[in-house]
């Protein structure tokens, strides 16, 4: 076969290979941005059993490697309990896949969150106390919008991390984009012992991540007001 | 806080205790035939477990044959799953499989990890050189002074070590082609059925090639451990053996020659 002959074939598959890493990438996202500002809450929490229990739950999940963890999540179950609650479908792998993304980076992105939280300046929360601002209006209208502003470098940069740790899911046999790669090494579709597809994938993560950077730089300027 | 961890603890040693006890007093084909699916752990390997072209969903070969036959003398429907292979006894003793069925060799750590049917093909593990320089590797004699890439715990690597070889172990097989063909290894060993399929004419691999031969071995299909699937599968080789239809089946993915017929 042809290297035109093979590439829309390969083409195929890693199109349909990317669009798993898509939907991987797009649902961490959607659950790990609000949970991560809740567990941020937890970690800054006066209440010191909370913030101890949170404390430690984000070390351990920092401190594992992603790759463990979705082990863990997707095979637990299964071997603890003789329940294999995900089911054995691709669609049971990506939910335990999002689980696991979601849990891992929602940690992440706490840490990012308190920085941001509590690098604004505790003058303006005190200014919002002396025009008689309630407690819950300091955070939404004072201290939340600043923190936005600040934390977009830094979440840009663990966001387009995840862009690229989305392929650590292909270890419980999630069918992303590398997976669909290296499918046409041992042999796929008639095409066999071919390097290319796997290196191609390189392709769809640097445009991905581009498109990225670009949108990251536009909001990040969008929000360079009041600079001082 | 301590009085807490302490019952914290003891609860979850209770469930583990009582879903050991659960899933060991049941049999493992009255489970399957409860939930009414036979779920096959597979990867793509042709001719034993693949698509034939890119818009089928089904899966054929002479695995996903004879599962689907088995499946259907049990009277379920067959579900073939992808698997990550170094997983496999992760995913039979999760249950998110049932069996593995996808040309597996039956060596010491899968006889392990699993219960296995009997031995029903044979394959052998190959050695793979440039093919400009085949002609000098004749006999594992001459493979002497090679530096091999094998894949790590595969039966491939047993070889390296049973002739003493120097080798590094990569991650699969697929790998070791590409070790040699960038010239960071000599030599590498693969089975026969993928060298088959993967080197040669055609290939991404056109410029290697298959030489000595350096042991045969068998495959089997394997099942959760103290599965009684394995004896009921046993009984279905057999009894598929001397009605002509396992050879009807391997005949026609080309592989009938490999078959063990006792």
């Amino acid at each position: 076969m042809t290297f035109a002959e093979q590439f829309p074939i390969v083409f195929d598959a890693l199109n349909v290979g990317f669009v798993q890493t898509l939907k991987l990438f797009a649902v961490t996202l959607l659950g790990a941005l609000p949970l991560g500002l809740i567990i941020s809450f937890g970690s800054m929490s006066r209440f010191k059993p909370l913030c101890g229990a949170v404390k430690t739950f984000v070390w351990i999940i920092r401190g594992t490697p992603l790759m463990l963890q979705l082990l863990i999540i997707y095979y637990l179950p299964g071997l603890a309990f003789g329940n294999p609650i995900w089911g054995s479908g691709e669609s049971g792998r990506f939910v335990a896949s999002a689980v696991a993304f979601i849990i891992n980076y929602a940690c992440y992105f706490s840490e990012i969150y308190r920085s941001g939280i509590q690098g604004v300046p505790v003058g303006q929360q005190e200014a919002g106390q002396v025009l008689g601002m309630s407690k819950k209006q300091i955070f939404f209208k004072v201290t939340l919008m600043q923190m936005v502003k600040r934390i977009v470098p830094p979440m840009a940069n663990e966001i387009i991390t995840l862009v690229k740790d989305t392929s650590l899911a292909r270890i419980i046999a999630l069918q992303e984009v590398i997976w669909a790669g290296q499918a046409f090494l041992k042999g796929s579709q008639g095409i066999a012992g071919q390097l290319w597809p796997l290196f191609f994938t390189g392709v769809y993560y640097l445009a991905f991540s581009g498109i990225l950077t670009i949108l990251f730089n536009k909001v990040e300027k969008k929000l360079s007001y009041f600079k001082i | 806080m301590k009085k807490i961890l302490t019952v914290v603890m003891a609860c979850l040693l209770m469930c583990l205790a009582f879903a050991g006890c659960g899933s060991n007093a049941d049999s493992d084909m009255e489970y399957v035939k409860d939930k009414g699916t036979l779920v096959v752990g597979i990867t793509d390997f042709a001719p034993m477990d693949y698509k034939e072209t890119k818009d089928s969903t089904e899966w054929i070969g002479f695995d996903a044959d004879m599962a689907k036959l088995f499946a259907e003398k049990l009277g379920v429907e067959v579900e073939f799953v992808e698997i990550n292979w170094d997983n496999k006894a992760l995913e039979l003793e999760g249950k998110s499989i049932d069996c593995v069925w996808n040309g597996m060799t039956l060596r010491e750590d899968v006889l392990a990890a699993m219960d296995c049917s009997q031995p029903y093909c044979n394959n052998a593990q190959v050695v793979i050189v440039p093919a400009a320089e085949a002609d000098k590797y004749k006999t594992a004699e001459d493979c002497k002074d090679l530096q091999f890439a094998v894949e790590a715990g595969s039966a491939g690597e047993d070889m390296a070590k049973e002739f003493n070889f120097k080798y590094t172990p990569v991650v699969d097989q697929a790998t070791t082609l590409t070790e040699v063909k960038s010239g960071t290894c000599d030599a590498a060993i693969i089975d026969s059925l993928m060298a088959g399929a993967m080197v040669g004419e055609g290939t991404g691999y056109a410029d290697l090639t298959y030489t000595v031969g350096l042991n045969s071995e068998e495959y089997g299909v394997g099942f959760r451990k103290g599965s009684d699937l394995v004896a009921e599968l046993n009984a279905f080789f057999d009894e598929c053996l001397a009605n002509g239809k396992m050879m009807e089946i391997a005949s026609e993915y080309g592989v009938q020659a490999a078959i063990i017929t006792k």
